[in-house]
């Protein structure tokens, strides 16, 4: 029993003494993470994005667009997709994963935009800057930066654009116009409504516009989860209910999706084709513009929203503050995030050939 | 050469081990070591591993229910859909009817017991396949997620995120370590010396012969040593970083669960159904109690499971606990468990989880793409089966095994003994 | 006779599975047109004899020729015996339950159209043969719709589907009820009119007088003779005689019953079937144990030993309709298997791999696994007295396993059963059920466990054994109970006991006491 002892201890002692050796020294450090930004980083280095699942070809696209702007700009670039299912894991795993490598920035384009705060202030903590693509990341004090499109902006132009093409086709009032808004749990349809109504409430207020309906709260005019067969439902029912002998000059409409949706219904009911709103250029829309039938939509292109966040890595990289245009609007919850907003441009048949020059897939549709 | 053979025999696990076991924690620690070779050492560097913990602990709670669900025959796969529902419930509870968060967590425990008692209700009493109430149940409690959370995400307090993002606290003189975490590894050391010296004991008691000296010994160092390295690693991580409460959680799971499963009767009769489930009915243990039992257990750690994810997201989401259950199952099939049910450990199931979550998270930090990663995993476990039924399949073909054949139980000829009447209104009572 | 010619030969079967030789030499001759009987105990070799013939067991896996037509046959898989016309009819019917009759007819063998079933020509061959075996019914009807007689027809319609030329029955009438036995037998009777060959396997001797013209018997995998039941005058004993005769002496160890008072008792133990509500498969059935002494149940299969056996163990069988048990002179109540084991009742099953063992376990924690509360600690197990209790059973038992720790999937069917054994000593019974205790135990072992229940006996405590083999029961048991049809029709003393008499009581209504 002695001699167990013995050498046990011996064994014992031996094994721990060589893991302390392979251990080496002790922790890092809090002193390098945070505040000390001006110092910039070496230009060779990694840089992470991680994005969400590839479900629509918007995030492929943006992928392949970092990936080859961060290389160009000589950054080592890590483009990650979250998983089909699971998503939020992965992407929580993948921030992780992107920390530990080193990276001096991560750029998010969330998938659940309120769940990453853990995974942001560990980064944060380890000195890396993080950039929020496209989606506020919510509740966390950690987030450096945020790039977007203006939505609230989106709005006012297809609030505008709803009056001008009014106009062009009746100089005088008063004119009939019906509201539509996205789906009430996406945080962004209220912000592209609220941005109409901003143009439309003066006018309406005035009597030179009409919401013959009576249907003005974003509650009635909601479609929920974007779907093209509510809106399609709800135009039908508004067209019979309202429409017998009036005429409908304009539909506000948030997207293409519903806009398509709402001019199918309104053909349907063999009226003459009112001015329709859109969103998002979307291919079948574009040909509909074209053919003079809807009469607007909005262009966000993906390629100056990475061109702008790769914009802040090389800022970031030379140890310049980056360039943000709005430090006041965007709270998440924990504070408010310096952001850098791009316009969106609107597009109709007079600008449709200019707006698409520079995308392969839409220019063609313009000529 | 005999030494090499008590080496094999001894070394894990004492004189229970298997083969199995051994192999599990050779590709365990083969997989660690090529991937720390391949991402120049970030795979074992204190942060990476206080992360693979964290990211992980829950997916393998999720295991150690599953284990014994699975042992009993039956499985579950409706835990990622039940963690989502307990989840949703949980920050509900915190953000409507502020409930403090203490008091919130056992609100979520009592959510999973009910759910629980409802599934184990249609398996054991109703006698309906546990595939299809928790095939029920996945797209129920995934519905009731969304019902409830109307597919928005719900933020929750700082308190209650500890469970999932906490780590052991800082105290006591600066020793350039955590010293909560080195205090735990001493602990654990020492259970693990103690632990030898009791198995010794009970060897000798049993008039047999311990394994011998030095195995005991090496086997003591190889352990202690794990642990030092282990222990000291988790605590030289960032200062505010240690090792994770999420980790503290699932380690006393671990050792209850094992010590239920080997040294209790209850343990033992989830084994017995899932070995032969009648032979245990004659044998007076109560089929539909363990079955019950097991069911329920399994989705209170779900719940558990839940929680713990939404600490560590610092919100409940719609996308909660989505293919989890696969996870679970696959890392209780890696860790060698049978499909049929009636054999597997806790241990091995933990081991089959941390290969998966090595394997994932080395491949993330390669920069490999989730498709890629999915693929591998895929066949990971394909072949971590497949080489299994491989070696069994030997094995009954070797002389041994032809040797034994007349007494193999799916041998169709026993000697003398041709299927009869009299055997049927047995196995129609089993059926019925 | 002997001018018919013969249609089927088999010549010095030996079959050997490891360890066991099922058939040695074994000769049958059946005739064109006749109605051939094959008798033997349990375990003699009647199914190995027609696995083989049927190419279950193929050409190679036995030693010996089969001529068939008047041609060596090899047949490598059933499928080859039957498009030779042979067709063999098991005692668990191969229907789907789900299907319709003629669905059921042609499975497998479907009349086609162009690749597809041609249904309107299988529901009008199905007609034409379930008019041929006196089956009126629709042959769209699920045969789980039908009773199990003309299910039984169904196989044959099916047999006659294939073009059958050798009809084999084995145990055709074992689930019947006596108005579908009688209707099966007139119809073996009109296919032998026809010329069709039959060869019937079966243990009811009343009705093989009735029908067979030669009857062949085997014992313990030989063939002891073939009788031509009008030519010989054969009847019932003639028969019994044939397949119990053999030596009784010297297979038991020396044994003096030390019998005491008798502490238990069951009285008019009514059970009907778990699923099939309308069948009673306990009737009225009452008997007695004492102290020390070895109880028989003889019976044939499906008498419903077992049934009972297991009803009164905590009604692990069956729904239990009315009757009572009385121990030490008390009423008790076993209303599950736990409960049953509380009260000092111990039941080794028939099927010991089944239903008898975890064959995943090793043996120590088979020992104890039927009172696990025996070596535990508030719920906590001692791993040192689970291994001690297994050691000194497998002393005393004298299992040959090198330790406790051994796969109990790894013993052979001796070791196994010793093992069940000790399981249900290690409870401390006060009543052992064995059910088939030495069912494929090769000679040796079993005298091993016939000590091992005489021990347990002297020891006090009440032995029942359920056993298929008379010469077993007799040399074994104190007395013997006779069971048919689900209920107790005799009680014999063992000084009265001969196979004869026995295999009467066995099949047949009729009272004997000879207490």
């Amino acid at each position: 029993m002695r001699k167990f002892f013995g050498t046990s201890v011996v064994a014992i002692s031996a094994a721990a003494m060589l893991a302390l050796a392979g251990c080496g020294s002790g922790r890092d450090g809090d002193s390098d993470s945070g505040g000390e930004a001006a110092k910039g980083f070496p230009a060779n280095s990694l840089i992470g994005v991680a994005l969400p699942a590839k479900t629509s070809e918007n995030w492929v696209l943006a992928g392949d667009l970092f990936t080859n702007g961060l290389k160009e700009a000589g950054f080592q670039a890590d483009v990650q997709y979250a998983g089909a299912s699971t998503t939020v894991a992965d992407q929580q795993a993948q921030i992780t994963a992107m920390t530990t490598k080193g990276a001096k920035v991560i750029v998010i384009g969330a998938t659940d935009a309120a769940q990453l705060s853990t995974q942001v202030a560990a980064a944060h903590a380890a000195g890396v800057k993080v950039i929020a693509y496209d989606r506020l990341i919510t509740n966390t004090p950690d987030l450096d930066y945020y790039v977007a499109f203006d939505n609230f902006k989106v709005g006012q132009l297809q609030g505008q654009a709803l009056l001008d093409g009014m106009k062009a086709k009746k100089p005088n009032g008063p004119y009939n116009i019906e509201l539509f808004s996205g789906s009430p749990d996406d945080n962004n349809a209220g912000v592209f409504f609220n941005g109409a109504m901003s143009v439309l409430k003066p006018e309406i207020d005035k009597g030179t516009v009409v919401v013959a309906s009576k249907q003005t709260d974003v509650k009635q005019t909601a479609i929920q989860g974007w779907k093209a067969e509510g809106a399609q439902a709800r135009m039908d029912q508004l067209l019979t209910s309202t429409y017998g002998s009036k005429e409908l000059d304009g539909v506000l409409s948030p997207n293409d999706t519903l806009a398509r949706a709402i001019l199918t219904s309104v053909k349907g009911a063999g009226k003459p084709t009112p001015v329709v709103t859109g969103q998002d250029s979307e291919v079948e829309s574009v040909k509909s513009i074209v053919a003079g039938e809807q009469y607007m939509t909005i262009n966000k292109d993906t390629r100056n929203l990475v061109k702008e966040t790769i914009n802040m890595v090389k800022a970031l990289q030379a140890g310049n503050t980056p360039q943000v245009n709005d430090t006041k609007s965007y709270n998440n919850g924990s504070k408010v995030v310096d952001t850098y907003l791009l316009p969106p441009v609107a597009v109709t048949k007079a600008n449709a050939a200019e707006a698409y020059a520079n995308d392969p897939k839409l220019a063609p549709l313009t000529k | 050469m005999s030494r090499l053979k008590d080496l094999q025999k001894n070394l894990f696990g004492g004189t229970t081990s298997n083969a199995r076991q051994f192999g599990m924690i050779f590709t365990l620690v083969a997989i660690v070591v090529l991937f720390q070779f391949l991402t120049d050492g970030l795979t074992l560097r204190s942060d990476n591993l206080i992360a693979l913990f964290q990211q992980n602990s829950y997916i393998l709670i999720l295991a150690i229910g599953m284990l014994m669900v699975i042992v009993a025959g039956h499985i579950d796969l409706s835990v990622g859909s039940v963690a989502a529902f307990a989840g949703i419930l949980v920050a509900k509870s915190m953000s409507d009817w502020s409930l403090p968060w203490p008091v919130a967590i056992l609100f979520g425990l009592a959510i999973g017991a009910i759910i629980g008692a409802w599934q184990g209700f249609w398996v054991a009493y109703i006698g309906v396949p546990a595939f299809i109430v928790t095939l029920a149940g996945m797209l129920l409690f995934r519905g009731g997620n969304q019902y409830i959370g109307n597919a928005n995400t719900i933020p929750v307090p700082e308190g209650f995120r500890e469970i999932g993002s906490g780590f052991l606290p800082e105290f006591g003189p600066n020793t350039g370590y955590n010293n909560a975490t080195l205090l735990l590894g001493l602990a654990a050391a020492v259970a693990v010396v103690w632990r030898e010296i009791q198995a010794r004991k009970t060897r000798r008691a049993m008039d047999a012969d311990p394994a011998p000296m030095w195995i005991s010994i090496l086997r003591m160092a190889i352990m202690v040593g794990v642990i030092a390295f282990a222990s000291l690693r988790f605590a030289s991580g960032r200062v505010g970083t240690s090792f994770p409460i999420s980790g503290i959680i699932l380690l006393v799971l671990v050792i209850a669960y094992s010590f239920y499963t080997r040294n209790t009767a209850g343990g033992r009769h989830i084994y017995a159904v899932g070995g032969n489930s009648r032979a245990a009915e004659l044998s007076g243990v109560k089929l539909k109690r363990v079955n019950f039992f097991v069911m329920m257990n399994m989705s209170v750690l779900a719940a558990l499971a839940g929680m713990i994810f939404v600490a560590r997201s610092a919100a409940s989401g719609p996308q909660d606990g989505n293919g989890w259950e696969l996870d679970a199952i696959a890392a209780v099939f890696i860790g060698g468990a049978a499909v049929s049910g009636g054999i597997g450990t806790i241990s091995g199931s933990i081991v089959g989880g941390l290969v998966m979550a090595v394997l994932n998270n080395g491949l993330q930090l390669m920069g490999v793409g989730t498709d890629r990663v999915q693929i591998i995993k895929g066949l990971v476990l394909l072949l971590a089966v497949a080489i299994d039924v491989y070696n069994k399949k030997q094995g009954r073909f070797s002389i041994i095994g032809s040797l034994m054949r007349p007494f193999r139980r799916d041998d169709s000829a026993p000697p003398a003994s041709p299927p009869n009447a009299e055997r049927e209104p047995a196995k129609a009572a089993v059926s019925g | 006779m002997s001018d018919v010619p013969i249609l089927l030969e088999m010549r010095s079967i030996t079959k050997e599975f490891p360890g066991v030789k099922a058939l040695s030499d074994v000769n049958l001759v059946v005739r064109a047109g006749e109605i051939h009987a094959i008798c033997g105990e349990n375990g003699a070799g009647k199914s190995t004899l027609m696995k083989v013939l049927s190419g279950v067991y193929p050409y190679g896996t036995y030693d010996g020729q089969i001529i068939y037509q008047g041609a060596e046959t090899r047949f490598s898989d059933i499928r080859a015996s039957e498009n030779a016309g042979i067709v063999i009819i098991h005692q668990e019917l191969a229907l789907i339950p789900g299907m319709s009759i003629a669905e059921n007819i042609f499975l497998g063998n479907e009349p086609r159209k162009r690749g597809a079933i041609d249904w309107t020509a299988a529901n009008r061959m199905a007609l034409d043969l379930m008019a041929r075996v006196g089956l009126e019914e629709d042959p769209d009807t699920l045969i789980k719709d039908i009773g199990v007689g003309k299910q039984q027809l169904v196989e044959i319609a099916k047999a006659f589907a294939k073009d059958v030329k050798l009809l084999i029955l084995d145990e055709p009438t074992a689930a019947l009820n006596e108005a579908d036995s009688r209707h099966l037998l007139d119809l073996l009777r009109g296919f032998r009119s026809r010329g069709i060959t039959s060869i019937m396997i079966s243990h009811k001797l009343n009705e093989i007088e009735a029908i067979a013209d030669q009857i062949t018997i085997l014992r313990d995998g030989r063939t002891v003779e073939t009788l031509d039941v009008r030519a010989d005058g054969v009847d019932e004993d003639r028969i019994v005689r044939g397949m119990v005769g053999r030596e009784l002496s010297s297979r038991f160890p020396d044994h003096t019953p030390k019998i005491g008072e008798v502490f238990f008792e069951v009285r008019d133990w009514n059970v009907r079937h778990p699923i099939s509500a309308e069948r009673q498969v306990c009737k009225n059935e009452s008997f007695v144990v004492r102290r020390g002494e070895i109880v028989g149940f003889a019976g044939l299969m499906g008498a419903g030993r077992t049934e009972l056996a297991m009803s009164v163990f905590g009604r692990s069988y069956g729904v239990y309709e009315s009757g009572t048990i009385i121990k030490d002179g008390k009423e008790i109540v076993l209303k599950s298997v736990a409960d049953a084991i509380d009260h000092g009742l111990a039941y080794v099953s028939e099927d010991r791999k089944a239903i008898g063992l975890n064959l995943l376990d090793d043996i120590k924690s088979s020992t104890v696994a039927a009172k696990l509360s025996k070596i535990s600690h508030r719920g906590v197990l001692d791993e040192v007295e689970e291994y001690k209790a297994a050691e000194a059973y497998r002393k005393e038992l004298r299992t040959k396993a090198p330790t406790v720790d051994e796969s109990v999937s790894k013993l052979s069917g001796g070791n196994q059963q010793k093992v069940v054994l000790a399981k249900w000593m290690f409870t401390d019974p006060d009543l052992l059920i064995l059910d088939e205790p030495t069912r494929g135990i090769d000679v040796g072992a079993k005298y091993e466990i016939y000590g091992i229940i005489q021990r347990l006996a002297d020891q006090g405590k009440g032995v029942v054994v359920i056993s298929s083999e008379l010469p077993e029961l007799i040399g074994l048991c104190d007395r013997i109970y006779t069971v048919f049809e689900g209920a107790i029709t005799g009680e014999i003393a063992r000084a009265d006991a001969t196979p004869e008499n026995l295999m009467k009581q066995m099949t047949s209504t009729k009272k004997m006491l000879t207490r």
